[in-house]
């Protein structure tokens, strides 16, 4: 392609540039299309068919039973109030963890992002050695006054989060403070602002769309994740993801059935959690 | 003043946090035995390590991990760009169904990837093959790069890419000399969290690739009924890990 | 912006969606796939054989014990290499894991071809894949070894009261034995009432896993097994206030009792596993002071198997493979206390003199049990489920 006028690229007339603009996309929507939507539609068939059985036999008795099931409306109801605690606390730890870390050496930026690289298993496994009853912190100290692990409030599994996805936006955030930022940053120090101002109009809009995005992230993960509160949950309630995992144990026809379903509905409310901050972020970018 | 405590308070918190459960991860892996109410290990030993090498078969699984995990990155990074780049053209708000479809993995649950991917890839004729196993950790990472590179592509580039256009510079020299060292932060993440994903995964590597050995697959079982070669195998895994970490941190600095 | 850029957006947003019926079209419409042929076809054992040479056999076990793992690769792997197969250990972190891929297969379609060959697998794993129709059937009781085996023995055809019905081939012994420190409680209690009594004594040092946990459930049926439903539920009730974090936190599996026993937190552990002493003890988890117990005078009894999915790729290699881990050399190794100490399947009674003297000579370890008393009935299997509902309601919501 030629060497494109700026000016020209605007009024060009048809939606040529832009739907070969638009072709960029093609490869890696074909892919998630063509491989993952498969495979949701495949789980809508599982909690829809059950094994074994052809189209003919399209039920909804795995997604009644799992409605009616008070246990299942205790774990949605539990795993919500996880997600919202989890995700709120790492959002604000990760701002400030961002904007104290940006300006340091290497080795603290890497420290700060240690927790990244380690699976959630492994830093589950740590807090057991460390906060169980016990566990190293309790022969240190003699005691511990407060045991998260398996507290029936999820308190281990916020821990286990928090010490995960902190580190996790702050990396987000921190590949979205370029230079750029930091020369508006000077600019506008230049021109008088303090540093509250600084913050207010050259960091926050710069940092909102990653904080926003990567707090969707954290949020979408721990809606649907059951291997931390495998580990350091509470027996009663599970989180949905927990919940479809037991329910393949017993009846596996039946069992699938509803595990497929209540995974499903995991997805459809972090589906519904990205609409919500879809729109709060066209409001406030304005359109 | 107030700086100096601030550092030193940083400092605490990176030693207790990050640190300390460290330190223990690697006492565990060298620990034959490490009861209460001991707070070091009252024997060491290296039957971790014995077991991860031998039975465990560490290394092979190491380097199949490696290899799927870097030919996912690659891929990734490969179908992201472009689209990234059309999104942060058009707008991520512009087309929700769009979006939608591509950040499909990341909100649903990782489970559910058990069920659907499986069946579906045994369909497709995509399982227990390598490239399938590829193609399975390139889905699941994919809605990262992408979004994760959106970002990357904003006004910013475009003016240096303009600037580059009117210097006359062709379209490989601007890609090699603007585009990519303008990126090169959000493409070190983007690149990071794709092999991060690859990495880490279990699941499909058991039910696509069709029982393929590799690290998370040999590691998990291992966690809480054997601590120690699971702390052993756990280190074996954060090395590499690390290393691209740091890699990737570095060159967060100093863009275009 | 300009409405040329939105058009397109729009042109993807039906593009899509027409992508998804149509996906959806095909994932929905090729469902169900016919009947594989469950049984294995009459053939001779030294066809099998034949058959079996070259074939590769994927043997899906669980990875994270490494004793086990140890004696299948050092022990069964080159005995299968000597009659022609290539075996090959898959780890796994639950047996589920491996009956979710047969069912994925079965799902899609397959009737052969299937990537797993062999499952090291029991209870209500096997229960549920035999309601599905995913074992081969019919071939365990062929198998030349299995004369050795006396599958009139109600625990060895019945697992956890279920019929294996020739769908799954013994491999080990397994009994529900507990484990306790000497140190921390000289006089072990020898019944239910007695445990009870030592729990009112030393509150808070006694705990058992949740169910459905395998071992917690287990815990609970031997409970139910000895004095009836109404009486056992009556005596968890008691019992819960006495015990670890006055009842209100359980551990979630028998990995985490066997912490929580390591680290001083309780003072029994439990297991189906008789040598899970002797692995604890080698893993430097438990104390050497550690010494195994029986409650009630005897012990739920139990066999663990291996089966063969309907649509394995090497059905021939896989059952040859099942043969091997019945022969008596394998099975001594095995049972050596010095080693696993896993006890055998193998009826002695049908072992001829030199078979028999490769089980002689074994020193006796302190962390096994030689005799596990009386063999307590198992419940039928449809009583488990609701026995577990009722744990969760009454003790684990109730409480």
């Amino acid at each position: 392609m030629e060497a494109r006028d700026p000016e020209r690229r605007l009024t060009r007339p048809g939606g040529r540039t832009a739907v070969s603009q638009h072709l960029g996309l093609l490869p890696a929507l074909a892919v998630l299309l063509l491989l993952y939507g498969g495979a949701v539609l495949g789980a809508l068939r599982v909690s829809l068919i059950p094994l074994g059985g052809g189209t003919g036999e399209l039920t909804l008795d795995a997604w009644g039973a799992v409605f009616a099931d008070p246990t299942f409306l205790d774990a949605l109801a539990f795993t919500i109030r996880i997600t919202v605690i989890a995700t709120a606390i790492s959002a604000l730890l990760a701002l400030l963890l961002a904007l104290s870390v940006r300006d340091r050496g290497l080795l603290a930026r890497v420290s700060s992002a240690g927790p990244v690289p380690v699976p959630h298993l492994l830093v589950a496994t740590v807090a057991v050695l460390w906060l169980a009853p016990g566990g190293i912190a309790d022969r240190v100290l003699g005691g511990l006054p407060l045991n998260p692990i398996r507290d029936p409030g999820g308190s281990g599994v916020i821990l286990v989060y928090v010490f995960k996805e902190t580190p996790f936006i702050a990396l987000l955030l921190l590949a979205s403070l370029g230079r750029s930022v930091r020369q508006r940053e000077e600019a506008a120090r230049v021109l008088g602002a303090n540093r509250l101002q600084a913050f207010t109009w050259v960091l926050w809009p710069a940092l909102r769309a990653p904080l926003l995005l990567g707090s969707l992230i954290v949020a979408a993960f721990t809606i649907g994740s059951f291997e931390v509160p495998l580990a350091v949950g509470p027996s009663y309630p599970q989180t949905l993801a927990g919940w479809a995992f037991e329910a393949t144990r017993g009846d596996l026809i039946s069992g699938e059935g509803e595990a497929a379903a209540a995974l499903l509905v995991a997805g459809a409310l972090a589906v519904a959690l990205a609409a919500i901050s879809a729109r709060f972020a066209r409001n406030v970018e304005g359109g | 003043m107030a700086e100096r405590i601030w550092k030193a308070a940083g400092w605490m918190a990176v030693g207790l946090l990050i640190v300390l459960p460290g330190l223990s991860l690697v006492l565990q892996s060298f620990a034959n035995s490490w009861r209460a109410p001991a707070v070091f290990p009252q024997e060491f030993g290296l039957r971790g390590f014995e077991i991860a090498f031998s039975s465990a078969g560490a290394i092979g699984a190491g380097l199949d991990s490696l290899a799927v995990a870097s030919a996912t990155t690659a891929l990734c990074l490969v179908l992201a760009w472009p689209a990234a780049r059309a999104l942060a053209q058009c707008g991520i708000a512009r087309s929700p169904l769009v979006v939608l479809v591509i950040a499909l993995p990341l909100l649903m649950p990782p489970y559910l990837a058990g069920f659907g991917l499986t069946e579906w890839f045994i369909r497709l004729g995509l399982d227990a093959t390598v490239i399938g196993l590829v193609l399975a950790h390139t889905v699941l990472a994919l809605p990262y790069a992408v979004i994760i590179l959106t970002f990357g592509f904003g006004s910013h580039l475009r003016e240096l890419e303009e600037m580059a256009d009117l210097a006359g510079l062709s379209r490989l020299r601007r890609l090699a000399w603007v585009s990519l060292p303008s990126v090169r932060p959000t493409l070190a993440t983007a690149a990071l969290l794709s092999f991060l994903v690859s990495w880490s995964q279990y699941g499909p590597s058991l039910a696509v690739g069709g029982g393929r050995a590799t690290l998370p697959v040999v590691m998990l079982p291992f966690i809480r009924t054997d601590p120690q070669v699971a702390a052993a195998l756990g280190m074996l895994f954060i090395v590499p890990a690390m290393l691209v970490l740091v890699w990737a941190v570095r060159s967060q600095r100093n863009p275009l | 912006m300009t409405d040329e850029f939105r058009k397109p957006g729009r042109s993807f947003a039906a593009a899509s969606t027409l992508a998804a019926i149509l996906l959806g079209v095909l994932v929905f419409a090729g469902c169900g796939g016919e009947e594989p042929a469950p049984t294995a076809s009459v053939q001779s054992f030294t066809e099998i054989r034949e058959e079996a040479r070259g074939q590769t056999v994927r043997w899906w076990m669980f990875g994270g014990d490494a004793r086990i793992n140890e004696y299948v690769d050092e022990q069964v792997i080159p005995a299968a290499e000597r009659r022609g197969v290539n075996l090959i250990r898959i780890p796994i972190t639950d047996t589920a894991e491996a009956v979710q891929r047969v069912a994925a297969q079965r799902r899609a379609g397959k009737t052969g071809g299937g990537r797993v060959d062999l499952i090291w697998i029991n209870g209500e794993n096997f229960a549920a894949g035999k309601e599905a129709g995913l074992w081969l059937e019919d071939w365990s009781e062929g198998l030349p070894n299995s004369k050795l085996v006396d599958f009139e023995d109600p625990s060895i055809n019945l697992d956890l009261a279920v019929p294996i019905v020739g769908q799954e081939a013994p491999w080990s012994r397994a009994a529900f034995i507990y484990a306790i420190s000497p140190s921390a409680v000289p006089e072990p209690p020898a019944s239910f009432e007695d445990l009870l009594a030592w729990a009112k004594e030393n509150p808070g040092r006694f705990s058992y896993p949740a169910p459905p946990d395998f071992t917690g459930t287990s815990f609970v049926k031997q409970v139910v097994i000895e004095m009836g439903e109404d009486r056992a539920f009556e005596y968890l009730r008691e019992l819960q206030p006495l015990m670890w974090s006055e009842g209100e936190r359980f551990p979630a599996s028998e990995a985490e009792l066997n912490e929580l026993f390591a680290n001083g937190q309780v003072d029994f552990a439990m297991s189906f596993n008789p040598n899970f002493i002797s692995t604890a003890v080698e893993k430097g988890q438990f104390p050497e002071s550690t010494r195994p117990l029986l409650l009630e005078g005897g012990a739920l009894v139990n066999t663990s198997y291996v089966t063969i999915p309907a649509d394995a790729s090497s059905t021939a290699g896989a059952q040859v493979v099942a043969d091997l881990l019945l022969a008596p050399g394998l099975q001594a190794v095995k049972a050596d206390p010095a080693g696993l100490g896993i006890p055998s399947v193998l009826d002695r009674t049908r072992l001829d003199q030199r078979q028999l003297a490769l089980f002689a000579g074994d020193e006796s370890s302190p962390y096994l049990l030689e005799d596990f008393g009386d063999t307590k009935t198992e419940l039928p299997a449809e009583r488990v489920a609701p026995l577990e509902e009722r744990w969760k309601r009454e003790i684990l919501s109730g409480g």
